[in-house]
């Protein structure tokens, strides 16, 4: 019934790591008009972080020689707001000493209580919260987003979720 | 010359100007137009205008102003510092455009182009000097692209004033050759004190002359470029030169408004159609909001 494609993505689960969850240092964030197309480490401290002006109306700064206008963005009470990174083959070994370390009583006592069929297999992928927001800033090209901004649509998803999801009481 | 208000903050414009001498309000004067630091792929553009009594312009001329392109950098600021001490009949103004908004509008969502933003901020200079009281009579300008629509352009604006634009205006006038002074002391001392808004550490000054033909500009280009970010707001992005460099040693950048057939830009939106043929768009709620479902990490 299965096809080959599929078994091979259930056979890699993905794990969220739920301390990662716990108390991740806070972030400034920046959501650009534009996609770079590439997913590394950027000094962001070093060119735009300073260039940032309060102008007329609003935040002022350019990226590629092109204006940007921005505004914070609160994330909508109730919610947080993570950075999710999969953790690599090399950092998983160091990850798991971690929470050896962090979790020494629970872990012995699983060690003692000899653990079935392993939930986390070598070969998963792991995710963990790098850090966490509770605004960050949208930049629009030349144009300050504003209230139509898509993110901010995106952000009333939630709610919108939680109420047509939510149990109807019989009457 | 005190450039402080630039060195505060380099990103944008700046007007600087000597005070208005008081025989300029009462007897007709006679205006130069001219800038400095068209070219180069570095720094700020300087537009200037300097002015005097059409009855004091033999005193000007009495200083040896000449075409700032055939002076020394000493000789420059020898005779911009004449002018000053002729500041009871010779004034000026400049417009420092930075890099920043150079780049900003070539590159904008509606084009604007070097030449409508040097038309307008030489516009901008002359209709500054009118606003302070100055009785301008004559305005003559070192020409931006075609001198004839240009001259009628400035004109019309300024019905009450004869305006000239010629070619190599900045040899021809002594009030244009005095402007072209102003231009390039300011443009030179901006340079030479740019103060970098990137917090680069180490960072090397030894950028050559600014033209993108110079092999030591090109050169302080290539080690100045960063993957994502390009390179600091000294960099005119808009120049053909930079931006090759970008496109061979910077990251592709895909802009909201840029998504002409792109095969990066188009992806995203093809994936909606690509998941087999039982794939449906989206409802509008999701399709508005650019929510997708992540099926796959």
């Amino acid at each position: 019934m299965e096809s080959s494609d599929g078994e091979a993505i259930d056979k890699r689960r993905v794990h969220l790591r739920p301390v990662t969850l716990r108390d991740p240092a806070p972030v400034l964030l920046h959501l650009l008009p534009c996609e770079v197309l590439v997913n590394r480490p950027a000094p962001v401290g070093l060119f735009f972080t300073p260039a940032i002006r309060q102008g007329p109306d609003g935040l002022e700064v350019s990226f590629r020689g092109r204006s940007l206008r921005g505004e914070e963005v609160v994330v909508p009470p109730g919610l947080v707001g993570y950075v999710m990174t999969e953790e690599k083959g090399e950092v998983l070994l160091g990850k798991q000493d971690f929470s050896e370390g962090l979790q020494d009583d629970e872990q012995e006592e699983q060690e003692l209580v000899e653990p079935p069929e392993a939930l986390e297999r070598d070969f998963d992928r792991f995710i963990g919260a790098t850090a966490s927001f509770s605004s960050f800033t949208l930049w629009g090209l030349e144009t300050i987003p504003g209230p139509d901004a898509r993110v901010r649509g995106a952000l009333t998803w939630p709610s919108l979720a939680a109420a047509i999801h939510a149990q109807v009481p019989e009457d | 010359m005190d450039l402080s208000e630039l060195e505060r903050d380099n990103t944008g414009r700046c007007r600087l100007n000597s005070p208005v001498p008081s025989v300029c309000r009462k007897e007709p004067c006679v205006l130069g137009v001219d800038e400095a630091g068209r070219g180069p792929v570095l720094g700020p553009m300087v537009y200037a205008i300097c002015y005097c009594p059409l009855s004091r312009l033999a005193d000007l001329e009495a200083l040896k102003v000449a075409d700032s392109k055939t002076l020394s950098e000493s000789e420059r600021d020898r005779l911009f510092g004449k002018m000053e001490e002729d500041g009871d009949f010779v004034g000026w103004a400049l417009d420092v455009l930075s890099p920043n908004l150079i780049s900003t509008s070539m590159l904008g969502r509606v084009k604007y182009n070097l030449n409508s933003l040097s038309h307008d901020t030489a516009t901008g200079l002359v209709q500054y000097a009118l606003d302070q009281g100055v009785k301008v009579a004559q305005v003559f300008v070192d020409t931006v692209g075609p001198p004839e629509t240009y001259q009628e352009r400035l004109q019309q604006r300024f019905p009450g004033v004869e305006v000239t634009v010629k070619a190599k205006a900045d040899a021809l006038y002594p009030v244009v050759s005095a402007a072209s002074i102003c231009a390039k002391v300011a443009r030179d001392k901006a340079v030479k004190n740019w103060k970098f808004v990137e917090k680069l550490q180490d960072l090397d000054t030894d950028y050559g002359s600014g033209y993108p033909n110079d092999p030591k500009t090109k050169a302080w280009l290539r080690e100045h470029v960063d993957p994502v970010f390009g390179f600091p707001q000294f960099v005119r992005f808009s120049w053909r030169t930079a931006q090759s460099i970008l496109e061979k040693e910077a990251e592709d950048i895909t802009w909201e408004d840029s998504q002409t057939g792109h095969q990066e830009g188009l992806r995203r939106i093809k994936s909606y159609f690509s998941e087999g043929p039982r794939a449906r768009l989206p409802h509008r709620y999701f399709q508005e909001r650019g929510l997708e479902s992540a099926t796959i990490l």
